[in-house]
């Protein structure tokens, strides 16, 4: 009995202790992204779907903790921010000023870097080759039925305000409204703050409870991060047109470039909102990681614990670290702006609309605004968001995003490494150092969530 | 011996009119007797070439297509052979031309309008969904999406500027679908494309926003260039119904009728869809996936 379970306790064991190790970087690059790659060129087509579906399903339970952890981490750090008898005026006047400042520094650049890299790139102006091979993707898949029972109703019309306005905070995060669980968080944390600690603690302590549990819980959902990516990787490389990714190559690189930049420019903020003595510690530039890590899962929000533990270790606020990383991975998702003031650019140049000065200006805030939108989205779901501000131009969308959604599987990694290292800028611009005394203890466990043992780090959660 | 002689007359004759019955059989249905002494089936087909419907085999005079086939088929089980007239000179003079008993059928797409049940009687054998073939900017500025359930009354309301062949059923069903729309003929179906994908305003007249037919003209206009798909996208009717039917004559639907109904059941297959015609002559409106 003992000689049976034995072999097969340490084939279980060895196989959950190498996933861990998989998600390093440089795994993803030298071994993960290979192998599904060539795994996608192996597996029929009729497989794909069922690899699909388990990515996404993976996918589903790595977001799984993120509500409860926005509600508790935005709820917290707003209460302590702004908490009269523990902050003076000044200090949350300086708090809100610099995270709105850098916060709408950050839109505005993204949109501008987008755009000058669109009209470098020029996304959308095809070859006659590239035009026959997006017309044959396009063959029957964008025909307009008239008639027929519609399966969804059409919500590009909705003002994007009224996903904001949160209902019932509890019916909000079951529903995974998340845009309206952030706002709910914002207004209770503010009323919070209001109140007599005494009153208030109880609450308090429950969400922190919550906020720890929800940290530990991604770290352990993570670990399937690598078989996400092969899942979705071999998937999207089994089934996904290559034609079509070499029809839209300006595109591709475009938001490839976007994202790069976004890294150089993350890296340049954080070393001069960085002292000397609070990177001291490092032995890697955290927003390298950060940008990993995104671009690894495809999700910004897996960043948000190693934000938060870098900052923090790092001698800063621990109350405006989570509430400026939290709010700025959730709410600004750079990420979208940038790839809609591309794509936008892309369904102007496809449909010869002339780019000038004041359309280019409606470009970028059109792409602020359905960035911004697509906040609470994940995957896919984000690209029709821009579907509004093709509306407003007149440019066809059905096509558009028909195409847009046949290269998403690959952009949404670039996607997710942006918001993720534009986040972790404005989490440093904003927040600063709590007390002399925190700024020495930078560990390299807490830069290295990626690096992290299998167990994970002991995360006190904020 | 002359007696002999009026018994041999007797019987003669008694013979003759037992057998008698047995040809004038055939005549009791006049109009189909009429076609075999004639010899010959005539039908009326438009004076257009439809491809894979009815056309001329380019380098030929030979006439091909489905329509064509169906006819020659009826010939076939009428014992006669066939002749086909392309000399109306629209679609809505060859209905009235069978209707005044010109030809003994006229077949060739032709669609069910008010007009025409005034003129011929008709029986159905496809059912096609109407389409347009529209620019994608023109449906773009109408500001409506169009998986919107509203988008559909929205279109039928603009005034879009549809452009088909003239006195053909759809001119009839662009006036009667669009009230508010534009209609703007054209001598052929090769025209009105032309002066939706490449006009030129010498030679097309007015601009157009969108070529008015069935399915199973437009999809093959995107299948055979699949570039347009960017500039232009076809809209279907699911809901709008052509109703391709073979006309005849009333004496020819006295006569004719359930033989060309029992024919289209048991040979045909029945009333055929825009999708069953498209999947049926794939070769012809996809050669590159046959």
């Amino acid at each position: 009995m003992t000689s049976t379970t034995q072999p097969q306790k340490s084939i279980y064991h060895r196989l959950f202790s190498i996933l861990p190790l998989l998600r390093k970087p440089r795994n993803f690059f030298f071994y993960i992204l290979p192998f599904s790659i060539i795994l996608g060129r192996i597996i029929p087509a009729s497989t794909a779907s069922a690899f699909n579906d388990a990515g996404v399903a993976m996918v589903q339970i790595i977001a799984f903790p993120a509500i409860p952890l926005v509600l508790s981490a935005v709820m917290i750090s707003i209460a302590n921010i702004f908490s009269v008898s523990e902050r003076s005026r000044e200090d949350r006047f300086r708090f809100s000023s610099r995270f709105v400042v850098s916060l709408s520094f950050a839109l505005l650049f993204g949109a501008v870097l987008a755009l000058l890299l669109s009209l470098y790139q020029a996304p959308g102006v095809l070859s006659p080759d590239a035009k026959l091979s997006i017309g044959r993707f396009m063959l029957d898949v964008t025909d307009i039925r008239i008639g027929e029972i519609p399966i969804v109703e059409s919500t590009v019309n909705d003002l994007w305000i009224t996903k904001i306005i949160p209902s019932n905070i509890f019916a909000d995060a079951s529903s995974g409204q998340t845009l309206k669980v952030i706002s709910g968080s914002i207004l209770a944390g503010l009323a919070i703050s209001r109140l007599n600690r005494d009153l208030t603690q109880p609450l308090l302590s429950l969400l922190r409870s919550i906020n720890t549990i929800s940290v530990q819980l991604l770290y352990i959902v993570l670990n399937l991060a690598p078989l996400v990516l092969i899942c979705l990787i071999a998937g999207a490389v089994s089934t996904i047109n290559a034609e079509i990714v070499v029809a839209l190559l300006n595109f591709t690189i475009c938001v490839f470039l976007t994202a790069i930049a976004s890294l150089g420019v993350s890296r340049l903020v954080f070393r001069r909102f960085t002292s000397s003595r609070e990177r001291a510690g490092l032995h890697v530039n955290p927003v390298d990681s950060v940008f990993l890590l995104s671009l690894s899962t495809g999700s910004s929000m897996t960043a948000y614990p190693l934000m938060f533990q870098t900052l923090k270790s790092m001698g800063r606020d621990e109350s405006e670290v989570e509430a400026s990383a939290s709010l700025s991975l959730l709410i600004a998702r750079l990420g979208n702006v940038t790839y809609n003031v591309i794509a936008i650019v892309f369904a102007l140049n496809l449909y010869e609309v002339a780019l000038t000065p004041i359309r280019l200006a409606e470009v970028a805030a059109l792409g602020i605004v359905t960035g911004i939108s697509a906040a609470g989205l994940t995957g896919v779901a984000t690209v029709p968001t821009i579907a509004v501000a093709l509306l407003y131009f007149q440019v066809p969308a059905p096509p558009v995003l028909v195409l847009l959604l046949a290269i998403d599987p690959i952009l949404t990694l670039p996607r997710a490494a942006t918001t993720g290292v534009l986040a972790m800028s404005i989490s440093v611009i904003s927040s600063v150092r709590s007390s002399p005394k925190g700024e020495s203890h930078v560990s390299e466990t807490n830069l290295g969530l990626l690096a992290q043992s299998p167990e994970g780090p002991v995360v006190e959660g904020g | 011996m002359i007696r002999l002689f009026l018994r041999f007359l007797l019987s003669t004759v008694c013979a003759a009119v037992l057998l008698f019955p047995l040809q004038v059989s055939a005549a009791e249905n006049s109009f189909i007797e009429g076609i075999q002494q004639r010899g010959f089936l005539k039908v009326g087909l438009p004076p257009y070439n439809t491809p894979p419907a009815y056309y001329l085999e380019p380098g030929s005079e030979d006439l091909q297509g489905y329509d064509v086939e169906l006819a020659k088929g009826l010939a076939e089980k009428l014992g006669v052979d066939i002749q086909f007239d392309r000399s109306s000179t629209s679609f809505n003079q060859l209905v009235k031309r069978v209707g005044a008993d010109d030809f003994d059928i006229a077949i060739g797409k032709l669609g069910l309008t008010y007009n025409r049940l005034f003129d011929a009687f008709p029986i159905q054998y496809l059912s096609f969904r109407h389409a347009l073939l529209a620019d994608r900017s023109f449906v773009a500025s109408l500001g409506v999406d169009p998986d919107d359930s509203k988008f559909g009354d929205i279109l039928r309301q603009s005034k879009i500027r549809i452009g088909s062949i003239e006195n053909s059923t759809w001119e009839t069903e662009s006036r009667a679908n669009f009230p508010n729309a534009e209609f703007v003929g054209f001598k052929n179906w090769s025209a009105a494309k032309n002066a939706l994908i490449n006009y030129d305003a010498k030679s097309d007249g007015p601009t157009i926003d969108a070529i008015y037919r069935d399915a199973t003209e437009i999809k093959p206009i995107v299948y055979d260039q699949p570039d347009l798909s960017l500039k232009y996208v076809p809209i279907l009717f699911d809901n709008i119904i052509d109703r391709k039917s073979i006309y005849l004559s009333e004496k020819g639907r006295i006569g004719l009728y359930d033989f060309v109904d029992n024919y289209l059941r048991r040979e045909w297959g029945g009333i055929k869809s825009d999708t069953n015609i498209l999947d049926e002559f794939q070769s012809f409106y996809l050669p590159s996936d046959s």
